[in-house]
């Protein structure tokens, strides 16, 4: 259709796609009026959609969650057993807001930025407030968030708050409302920035064409802002990260990598008396600014409340002596208490002799008498709730929220009795009714009820706003039940411009960012998960091997091929892949136990899980295909196998598991830039081949010549075709061992592992006296003693030996490099 | 009244400690009634860090760090204090318990020792509904406070049986009332979330305790232990005052403060972060001894301790 300039146009006038389009009466609508006229600032948008069929809107909304999907965004469930992670639910329209509405808003959240530093100056310093009567000494005293350590603590950097979101709600008449503040440390914006880059893929041209605000500018002014913190040149800015089992993991690590911040978890860090130091594999390198995604009460064991691993002791101490910045500082979390909001209002005038822009949501903290009297002769009308809950759309456990219409009178008479014993722990709050916005359902627009959450972030140039925001969208009607975790929907905010955009795209390099070939310090607990999760995957892979072995020869009913079967299970037995109970029966058995049994340290499952969780540890290094062979890997072993399943089944069963593997380790191979990291995922896969194939040796190449057991050695080792290529005749004891343990050319010997592991550890970060490393001289004795042995000295007894020694390096490259206490002089530039 | 305190404590680590981090809150500080005539702190081994401090609400802080491997900790803590405390108020003069519930949530004062910070549950006080409605029995209306204090500490002391073991220092004030059971930490922690699911302002004092011996008796060396007790605001008139649950009396000249917080995690004397991967074995001794000669007075039973 064509749209007149100026002229009224109809939801009717876009047929189908608004043909169904009904918000609920009372709400404020987003796209259409009272009367049913589109709101002007979405005319654009619904021409060009309207001008497309639906098959083509469809495969462009799939685009955007194909791109999110293989960008590896997901959320995880709290709650869930198994740590399960959802897929990220976009919903494919963007909230649109008009530009002159956007300017207004812009002046009353950087208006609220600046009240809400001076409260938190106040509270940390002279109490003035609190003295003059603004506040409450109870409202507080009692709030968790208060962190009396700091009382008297001057932030370091000048500024408690660096980075804040707020959530907007828009009431019936059109006002935006202020529902909550987030001050402690707010998530949102790196999932915003995915919506971002995600949608702008799937709708290119719209995005092209309708002048929308770019939100790159405003990270990379937050970014400058950080760095500019830093006191001293080998100093990095940190993401401090509760770690995976956050809900918002992956927008740490995304932020993390999008800032070229490094992502560190409170075990990385260390706080000594010059300052806060991150463990890296070559030793402690400084941290003067830390971005913290960790609550303030978890970042330090010793002097918060919560006694927790997540933190770093001492933290408080350096913050006291002014020798890290933390953005933001710790305790800004007191602003986020419901509580709090029904103050803010007046503070404005107390604080900044100016009225409050940005309206909140009407507040009332009931320890106050009048407000108590009142809440209580119109409870029918309000929402009680804790007064030091933060989120008011997901309440907390205890005590329990209740109010408006929802409230019974067994729990109102309960909720009247408390609020009159302790009022100090409720507020009052009006109902809120939010505006809708639409998302697409099918093959049309409908109406969903929203909130909007907006980000600022302290610049060189002032307090500056994202333009654009994180959008919660309700699942239903009923808009109290906004909270991904229940099932709604995220959608991205496009402000638009009364003039082009000058087209930068998010992911192009700015001219200042300098190019950056390393990938980062590695920080000592990423190195060893790295090394845990290539010696699991290894050890899957031998484990797999014995178990195809056993197979294969499951249906040969020689006395030869039963006494190596007889081996067989036992190096299964004693790896802990199979019970004891099981040495004697079938080859069938055997393995379906090696590939189902999940509480046995040696079998498949357990394996398969151990490689997952320690991948899942240092996630933001993998891409997301790596990443997903690894979680298929452990998908895998967790599918039933039938109870009589056949030996065939098992050993295609066997092949997919190796398949998915070698996947894995190629993805590893050719994806991971050869840094430190891969060294240390080298490192461990080269330990636990040469360990296994030690072991192989020694199970299977010192038994009867023509038993078999030199054929299943050759099998394990993947040597067979070079061993015909080179002998032409039956497996023969000194060839083979020669073959698999002594030949540098063959890239399953042990002699080439040695090789390369010596090639690795050369390649680590070590102290500059030209000596060999600890690792380096047992590798190096090691490599030696393999190189100079006769084939037909080899025994058991050496072999050995061999393991002893490889258990020996292992634990000094842990002693070298993930238990480092020292400090290193080297600055951040030379790591990798 | 004079008192010399000695404490000495020793952990002995199940595996060797590589780094650690210990904050104290052993030394004393001069309060209204009392004044530090004499502290030292003696740490072995010599720890690489050590600072000087106070906490937020005035208690005396030492931070120590050690980045040497270490297999003990030794803390020896010794003082002279001086403690003049009237403990002569007639609980019936104070106001009632409601007018000071009403009082605070209006208290325009932030400082340390303002009531407001005494309120609020705490990770070891939660307000439990079974402990307020024991504690309400004790304050029927317009009970002056501090009668309705002593009357539930009375009943504290009655109903609860004092017993070492039965009780660990995580123990909240829900679990303990529920045994019935603890030593002095959770008379106290009862004590204190009784009267603040009420909405009356209580806080826990960490000290010593005199321990009072018949004449002619042998004083047994370290027999004593650390003690607590809680202090209930009883109105910006009378302020403050200490009552000793563990006891049933109002704290006295035979109570030594140390430290003044929420509960027990506010004052726990030795905390830390140890990087280690073994357990640990601890043990401690107390003493208290009188300096000055003994009064004339007749000598009361031995209170418990801790």
């Amino acid at each position: 259709m064509t749209l007149t300039e100026g002229a009224r146009h109809h939801a009717s006038d876009f047929g189908p796609l608004l043909g169904q389009y009904r918000p609920p009466a009372g709400a404020f609508d987003e796209l259409i009026d009272a009367d049913g006229a589109v709101r002007p600032h979405w005319l654009g948008l619904l021409s060009t959609l309207a001008g497309q069929r639906q098959a083509d809107i469809n495969r462009a909304f799939s685009a955007a969650d194909r791109h999110l999907r293989e960008s590896g965004v997901f959320y995880r469930i709290y709650d869930d057993p198994v740590g399960a992670v959802r897929p990220w639910p976009l919903s494919h329209l963007p909230l649109l807001i008009d530009p002159v509405e956007w300017r207004e808003l812009k002046e009353g959240l950087v208006q609220r930025a600046r009240l809400i530093e001076a409260v938190l100056a106040d509270i940390y310093g002279p109490a003035q407030l609190v003295r003059d009567g603004r506040i409450p000494a109870a409202v507080i005293a009692g709030n968790p968030e208060f962190l009396r350590p700091l009382v008297g603590v001057d932030p370091p950097g000048g500024a408690f708050l660096r980075f804040y979101a707020v959530d907007l709600g828009r009431s019936p008449t059109g006002q935006w409302w202020v529902l909550g503040d987030r001050t402690q440390a707010p998530s949102g914006a790196g999932y915003a920035l995915e919506n971002r880059i995600a949608l702008s893929r799937a709708l290119p041209n719209l995005y092209r064409d309708m002048h929308i605000e770019r939100v790159a500018p405003f990270f990379q002014a937050f970014q400058s802002e950080l760095t500019s913190l830093n006191r001293r040149e080998d100093s990095r800015v940190s993401l401090l990260t509760p770690g995976p089992m956050n809900e918002t993991y992956f927008e740490h690590a995304y932020i993390a990598r999008y800032l070229g911040f490094l992502l560190v978890e409170g075990e990385d860090l260390t706080a000594r008396d010059d300052g806060v130091f991150v463990r890296t594999v070559s030793g402690l390198k400084r941290a003067d600014v830390i971005l913290r995604r960790l609550d303030s009460d978890f970042a330090d064991p010793l002097e918060l409340s919560v006694h927790s691993r997540l933190g770093v002791p001492g933290l408080v101490q350096a913050v006291r002596d002014g020798k890290v910045v933390l953005a933001n500082g710790l305790g800004t979390g007191v602003i986020e208490s419901r509580a709090m909001l029904g103050f803010l209002p007046a503070l404005a005038h107390a604080v900044l002799d100016e009225d409050l822009k940005l309206p909140n949501i009407a507040t009332w903290w009931l320890g106050d008498p009048a407000a108590r009297a009142d809440a209580l002769a119109r409870i029918n009308e309000l929402v009680i709730s804790p007064a030091f809950a933060t989120n008011r759309l997901q309440p907390q456990a205890s005590p329990d929220p209740a109010g408006g219409q929802d409230i019974v009178p067994a729990t109102r008479d309960t909720l009247i009795e408390a609020v009159t014993r302790r009022g100090i722990d409720y507020v009052a709050q009006e109902d809120v009714a939010l505006s809708t916005t639409p998302v697409w359902q099918q093959d049309r627009f409908v109406p969903r009820p929203f909130i909007l959450r907006v980000f600022l972030a302290r610049t060189a140039d002032g307090w500056s706003v994202m333009p654009g925001g994180f959008v919660r969208i309700a699942d239903d009607l009923d808009a109290r039940a906004v909270s991904l975790q229940a099932g709604g929907r995220t959608a991205d905010a496009w402000v638009l411009s009364d003039k082009p955009i000058v087209p930068t795209t998010l992911l192009q390099s700015p001219d200042h960012i300098a190019i950056n070939r390393s990938a980062g310090a590695l920080t000592s607990r990423a190195a060893s998960n790295l090394l845990w999760l290539s010696r699991y995957a290894e050890r899957a892979e031998a484990t797999l091997r014995l178990a195809r072995a056993l197979i294969n020869r499951a249906t040969e009913d020689d006395s030869g091929t039963r006494s190596v079967n007889r081996s067989t299970t036992a190096l299964l037995a004693a790896w802990n892949a199979i019970p004891d109970s099981m040495l004697n029966v079938r080859p069938a058995l055997v393995v379906s136990a090696a590939l189902q049994r999940a509480d046995l340290s040696g079998a498949l499952p357990f394996l398969a899980n151990a490689a997952y969780a320690a991948a899942s540890v240092i996630r933001d290094r993998f891409s997301p295909d790596a990443w997903r062979a690894l979680a298929d890997l452990a998908d895998y072993f967790k599918e039933a196998l039938e109870p009589h399943v056949s030996e065939s089944a098992l050993f295609d069963r066997i092949n997919g598991a190796l398949r998915i593997i070698s996947s894995f380790s190629g993805l590893a191979q050719e994806n991971m830039s050869q840094l430190t990291g891969w060294r240390f995922m080298e490192l461990g896969r080269r330990i636990e081949r040469t360990l296994a194939t030690s072991r192989f040796l020694r199970q299977f190449a010192f038994g009867d010549e023509s038993g078999g057991g030199l054929d299943v050695m050759l099998e394990l080792a993947d040597s067979q075709i070079t061993y015909r290529r080179r002998y032409v005749m039956v497996a023969a004891r000194a060839p083979v061992i020669d073959l698999v343990a002594l030949d540098p050319n063959n890239p399953r010997s042990m002699a080439y592992q040695l090789a390369r592991i010596a090639n690795d550890l050369a390649a680590l970060p070590k102290r500059g006296d030209g000596r060999l490393s600890p690792p380096e001289q047992i590798a190096t004795a090691l490599s030696a003693s393999l190189v100079s042995i006769d084939v037909q000295a080899i025994t058991g007894e050496f072999l050995l030996g061999v393991e002893n020694s490889l258990m020996k390096l292992a634990d000094a490259i842990a002693v070298a490099y993930f238990a480092t206490h020292e400090r290193s002089d080297e600055s951040w530039d030379a790591l990798a | 009244m004079i008192y010399d305190v000695r404490q000495a404590t020793t952990y002995v680590y199940g595996s060797t400690v590589a780094y650690a981090h210990h904050i104290l809150r052993l030394m004393p500080v001069n309060r209204p009634d009392q004044r530090v005539l004499a502290a030292a702190l003696d740490i072995t081994p010599a720890p690489a860090e050590r600072r000087e401090g106070t906490d937020f609400f005035g208690n005396r802080v030492t931070w120590i760090t050690f980045d040497q491997p270490h297999n003990s900790l030794g803390i020896r803590f010794a003082a002279r204090i001086s403690v003049d405390r009237d403990a002569t108020i007639d609980p019936d003069t104070t106001p009632g318990w409601q007018d000071v519930r009403a009082a605070v949530p209006g208290v325009a004062d932030l400082s340390p020792l303002s009531p407001a910070h005494f309120l609020f549950p705490g990770r070891l006080v939660p307000l439990a509904d079974e402990i307020r409605d024991f504690a309400a029995e004790s304050f029927p209306d317009n009970r002056p406070i501090l009668a309705g204090a002593v009357e539930l500490m009375h009943r504290i002391k009655a109903g609860f049986r004092y017993e070492i073991g039965a009780t660990t220092a995580a123990t909240t004030a829900a679990q303990a009332f529920a045994l019935r059971r603890g030593v002095c930490q959770d008379f106290s922690h009862v004590m204190i979330s009784g009267m603040r699911a009420l909405g009356l302002p209580a806080a826990y004092i960490s000290g010593y305790l005199r321990t009072t011996q018949a004449p002619g008796q042998l004083r047994l060396e370290g027999s004593d232990a650390m003690h607590a007790w809680v202090s209930v605001w009883c109105g910006a008139e009378a302020g403050w005052i200490g009552l000793d649950p563990t006891n049933d009396i109002l704290a006295c000249n035979d109570h030594i403060a140390l430290a003044f917080g929420r509960d027990y995690s506010d004052v726990a004397p030795i905390d830390g972060v140890v990087f280690a991967s073994g357990g640990q074995n601890y043990s401690v001794s107390v003493q208290v001894t009188p300096v000055e000669a003994e009064r004339a007075s007749p000598p009361v039973p031995a209170p418990q301790g801790v």
